[in-house]
């Protein structure tokens, strides 16, 4: 058994896309419920104790938005009370508001997860193959972002330690930055120039590239990327039949859960996104009693 | 396996059609041998390294032939080359491309369509061999200035090249860096075989291992020899190349002044000819007398009053970050005026911090740092710039934003000082360079334009940061000369360096930093001879003989005494 | 020339436009009303396909390679230099730059590429697609704009008041509408325009800043750009040709 995160970065990937499309699409409450619960279980099995917080946070500013969408959308037939001399604070404008709420709090963790677990050379790992050219240029991006933003801070202290710093009004102040991107540009041409001929030297551009990662793909990817994208399939007919049907305004209909579609859909979408949990959560029990048995 | 047979090779820079870059060059370099380039900036020895790899090639008119493996070069097709030459680069920054280590070993062999099997079997190999297993799986961003360039040689030799081609290649880095680099250039010559042709100024830590060394000048070449009889044929034909040669070669031939063999490469050779030469005849005189100079100067440098001083720290405490670890430690030092004071130590310990700190950058927080007498903070940022303080930064390009030489300086200017211009481009000899885009001079240039650009901000007090990093020997001269006509004209100066040399020679008062603070003040000669690892080559050389010998010259003079 | 502008009309392009977008617009009709994020969405990433795919088709050279990460890597890292001032984003004015020097498909992509790597650095989110796209689009149309002689850097003035506007009136609502989209479920019109007005102050400080930059750095820097294209030939494949044509004309 492996991490999530130790499989095969396609895995995650293909994870994510299920996860955060399917979880932007279904407004269905259960649906909504399940997408939560799993990206909440993840987040605390990769940050433990730090993800209360986040969460609670996330929750707290969720039902605030919940709260403030019915002043904006007053569709709705159950009327809870009127303010402003009769506009109408709806019953389902607060749920849609609570769903719509729900929903952007579980792909906000889907997200924060998904930056942990697609690092930037997983990404390259997956787009290297598809388009050569374009993830070179972005893995020189983000070599030379850092190297730039440190540029620019010496720069700055070596302009600043002859008198030519950041002082006196907006206007010089936005000069002066401007210079430093200016004097920036230069310098990093130059250096682009031995980058472009390093690249050369060592056969860029000589032939077909193969594109080479630490990755491997084990029999135990396999499985389980098929099982993902059974999952995923599942899940996403169902989803067109109609299983996550919802509609909160102008009157409330929600998909009832005796629907085939429905169980047969929400089984598959929970035994999607309870995989990285699961994972995670094995492989912490394993470690715990390898270390017992010392 | 692999070799180069250059003839009559002639080229010209599109830019410069009348004189040419290289001329008339001929070299023969043998399968698995080491060859040493030198020369003085400018020389031809990049633009003849570049032609030995077709895609580095700089455009121009060529004549002349090159042959690699008895074939024409431009026949050998880019991936052969690509793969069996390699080539290294002066700047360890922007030779990488990726952002991962492990992916930039692995780049080449990517270009060349190789396997992932066998990419994965040869990176493991490469990061063996060269002790990268620690940070293999590290963002490149964070290594040292070293490990970069290690990580630059690891790469290339990943693609197991025949011939390895370094250009200046520990130019940017520390001393310690830099021998630790080279020793591992020499472990590929010696246990893998391939041929080395490197371009290189210290040559202290190439020489013993060189098979042949090519000495250009012009575009030519000067002298091509062994080793150890490369000095004598320098100082035959009184090339002022010689002055090039690490110390026991200038020393040897500054007490022997004839004969060809038996010339010492390295302090060890060095300190063993010396035991020879006094074994029978101990020497009578074994230091230098300075008590009477010393006395006089340490009384005005080291004893000065506080008050006197343009610079005088106490006890400043600086850290970058609230939780990270202090940089300065109660760091104290005063700087005597009209004076050069060094500041030299490891890698790390705070040094360019220290400087920082003088300049108001990094705000110390704990500890006094007076600036003629006035407490910095009490300084209004234009008063603290203006004919005041000054520093030149480590890298000189950071100060440069225009499109000419002319254009940089009169940033510094208001308009109808022209004079003033013209004045610094006379005192920092830059004159002939106003019209060039600063990005095409060469190190020692950039670093006079920029200390011509410090210095039009009238400073008393100036800063220098590893002002001699990456520069030859001639520039240091001519640099030391603009420093010391400075110190005449009142100002005074502080700089940091690892320029161990440098110091002992041009420095009045030379301090040493460590872990964030400075432990030890003294002038030059005390200062050396006290030391036994940090000190300069003559002094390692001959400490079991004499006591104070601290620069070539003092050496030589003292061997001359007692023979 | 000509024949250059048929052959971007390459296999990928035709099947984004006349297949996948179709069906991405149908298949979100089947989904209730969630569609439309979904379906924008996607359309984003189709309309950025043919920018990558063309570029890809092109087998750029090492030096290509370069200058575009360049210029990106200096548009993504280049609010540092504006710590003392934390509301100027300059990331657009610089792909616009890009743009000018060295046409729409590189000014797109530097666009893109770094509002991608400012997310790899800030976090990515439901937002990536739509700032790569809204930055692409800056850079794609500064280099229209210029071959059209509406950005002219011998009068920067007007070019910087339209450099405002174009980020006033097609920039910032392109950002804006990740939030309409987002936050808003059914697209309700009270709510839009709302969104959108809320969305100007925010828009006219980024124009300011994007038209500043363009002020003061349009022209050192494309003569910069100029000198290290005559230089070491980067990307004169695709600009060269552009560059003499107009010098000619004037």
């Amino acid at each position: 058994m492996k991490r999530f995160s130790e499989y095969n970065p396609i895995i995650n990937f293909m994870f994510y896309i299920g996860a955060i499309l399917f979880g932007m699409f279904f407004v269905h409450p259960v649906f909504l419920f399940v997408s939560l619960a799993f990206a909440i279980t993840f987040h605390v099995t990769i940050k433990g104790r730090e993800s209360f917080r986040f969460i609670t946070g996330l929750i707290m500013f969720a039902c605030f938005l919940a709260a403030i969408n019915p002043l904006i959308n007053s569709r709705g037939e159950k009327v809870l009370f009127t303010y402003f001399g009769g506009r109408p604070y709806t019953m389902e404008a607060l749920l849609y508001g609570f769903a719509i709420s729900m929903m952007f709090v579980a792909v906000i963790i889907w997200f924060s997860t998904y930056n942990r677990i697609m690092t930037s050379d997983k990404f390259l790992y997956i787009f290297g193959r598809i388009a050569p050219s374009s993830s070179t240029v972005l893995t020189m991006t983000l070599r030379f972002v850092p190297n730039y933003k440190n540029k620019i801070i010496q720069l700055s202290n070596s302009r600043s330690s002859i008198g030519l710093g950041i002082s006196g009004d907006k206007k010089q102040k936005i000069e002066n930055a401007l210079m430093i991107i200016s004097s920036l540009i230069t310098w990093a041409f130059e250096g682009g120039i031995v980058t472009a001929d390093s690249m050369k030297s060592r056969g860029h551009g000589t032939g077909e590239r193969t594109a080479f990662a630490l990755y491997s793909f084990e029999a135990k990817d396999k499985a389980l990327l098929i099982l993902i994208i059974v999952l995923e399939l599942i899940t996403l007919i169902c989803g067109i039949k109609g299983a996550a049907e919802t509609e909160y305004t102008p009157k409330l209909h929600i998909q009832s859960t005796n629907s085939g579609y429905f169980v047969v859909g929400i089984i598959a979408y929970t035994l999607l996104l309870v995989i990285p949990t699961i994972l995670n959560i094995m492989e912490e029990i394993r470690w715990r009693v390898s270390r017992s048995r010392i | 396996m692999a070799s180069f047979k250059i003839k009559n090779l002639n080229f010209y820079y599109p830019t410069s059609s009348d004189t040419p870059s290289l001329k008339n060059v001929n070299l023969d370099i043998e399968e698995g041998s080491y060859i040493t380039v030198c020369g003085r900036s400018g020389s031809g020895k990049t633009t003849l390294l570049k032609h030995l790899k077709t895609v580095l090639t700089p455009h121009g008119k060529r004549s002349g032939e090159i042959l690699f493996d008895g074939r024409p070069l431009e026949t050998v097709g880019l991936r052969e080359q690509s793969s069996r030459i390699g080539f290294v680069m002066q700047n360890p920054d922007s030779q990488i491309v990726t952002d991962k280590v492990w992916h930039e070993l692995a780049f080449g062999l990517e270009s060349l369509g190789m396997e992932k099997k066998a990419i994965r079997l040869r990176v493991a190999e490469m990061a063996s061999y060269f002790g990268i297993q620690d940070w293999f799986h590290k963002d490149v961003s964070e290594l040292s200035g070293g490990q970069k360039q290690l990580l630059n040689l690891a790469s290339v030799m990943a693609m197991q090249p025949d011939v390895l081609i370094l250009d200046e290649p520990t130019s940017q880095l520390d001393p310690i860096a830099a021998s630790d680099f080279l020793n591992t250039v020499k472990k590929i010559n010696l246990e893998l075989r391939t041929t080395i042709v490197i371009n290189e100024h210290r040559l202290e830590d190439i020489l013993y291992a060189s098979d042949k060394v090519v000495v250009m000048e012009d575009g030519m070449v000067q002298v091509e020899g062994k080793p150890r009889e490369i000095g004598s044929r320098l100082k035959e034909i009184n090339s002022q190349m010689f002055s090039m040669m690490p110390t026991p070669v200038q020393v040897f031939y500054g007490v022997k002044n004839e004969g060809s063999g038996g010339c010492p490469l390295t302090v060890r050779e060095g300190g063993d000819w010396l035991s020879e030469i006094f074994a029978e005849k101990k020497p009578t005189e074994t230091s230098i007398d300075r008590r009477d100079v010393a006395t006089e100067k340490a009384d005005r440098l080291l004893d000065t009053d506080p008050k006197d001083c343009p610079i005088v720290v106490k006890e400043g405490w600086f850290r970058y970050e609230k939780e990270s670890p202090d940089v300065l430690k109660g760091v104290s030092l005063k700087v005597p005026p009209r004076s050069i004071s060094a500041i030299v130590g490891g890698n790390g310990t705070g040094k360019s911090t220290f400087l920082k700190s003088i300049t108001g950058v990094c705000k110390i927080y704990r500890g006094k740092i007076l600036i003629n007498g006035k407490k910095l903070d009490k300084y209004k940022y234009d008063e603290l710039f203006r004919n005041n303080i000054a520093m030149l930064p480590q890298d000189p390009s950071n100060l440069f934003v225009k499109k000419t030489v002319r254009e940089e300086l009169e940033e510094m200017v208001s308009k109808g000082e022209a004079g003033k211009v013209e004045d610094m481009g006379k005192l920092c000899q830059i004159e002939h360079l106003y019209k060039s885009h600063p990005y095409d001079l060469s190190g020692g240039e950039q670093q006079r334009v920029a200390l011509g650009k410090v210095l039009l901000t009238d400073p008393q007090i100036l800063l220098l940061d590893e002002p001699t990093k990456g520069i030859d020997s001639f520039f240091k001269k001519t640099f030391a000369g603009i420093l010391s006509e400075l110190t005449k004209k009142g100002v005074t100066i502080l700089m940091v360096t690892h320029d161990v040399e440098f110091c002992a020679k041009y420095a009045d008062v030379v301090s040493m930093f460590f872990d964030g603070s400075v432990i030890t003040t003294n002038l030059p000669h005390d200062f050396f001879s006290k030391n036994s690892f940090y000190t300069t080559a003559a002094n390692r050389m001959s400490r079991h003989i004499f006591e104070n010998a601290i620069t070539d010259e003092d050496l030589i003079e003292l061997c001359k005494r007692n023979m | 020339m000509q024949k250059k502008y048929v052959n971007k009309k390459n296999v990928i392009t035709i099947l984004v436009i006349f297949v996948l977008m179709p069906i991405t617009l149908v298949a979100s009709w089947y989904f209730g009303n969630r569609k439309y994020y979904l379906s924008s969405v996607l359309i984003m990433i189709y309309a950025m396909i043919p920018f990558f795919a063309g570029f890809e088709r092109r087998k750029p050279e090492a030096r290509d390679l370069v200058t575009l990460a360049v210029m990106s890597a200096i548009a993504a890292a280049s609010r540092v230099a504006f710590i003392a001032l934390p509301h100027f984003k300059p990331l657009v004015g610089i792909t616009m730059i890009s743009g000018m020097a060295f046409g729409p498909q590189a000014g797109f992509l530097t666009g893109a590429i770094s509002g991608l790597v400012s997310n790899f650095i800030f976090g990515q989110g439901p937002w990536t697609p739509w700032q790569m796209f809204a930055y692409g689009m800056a850079g794609f149309i500064s280099a229209w704009f210029f071959r059209l002689n509406i950005f002219d850097l011998n009068h920067k003035f007007r070019t910087a008041v339209i450099s405002f506007l174009v980020v006033l009136g097609i920039i910032g609502p392109i950002l804006d509408t990740c939030a309409v989209f987002t936050m808003a479920g059914e697209i309700d019109m009270k709510i839009v325009p709302a969104i959108y007005m809320s969305g100007i102050p925010v828009n006219i400080v980024h124009g300011t800043a994007t038209a500043l930059t363009l002020f003061f750095l349009g022209k050192p820097m494309m003569e910069k750009l100029d000198r290290i294209k005559i230089k070491y030939g980067m990307m004169e494949t695709e600009e060269k040709v552009r560059v003499e044509e107009k010098n000619e004309v004037r």
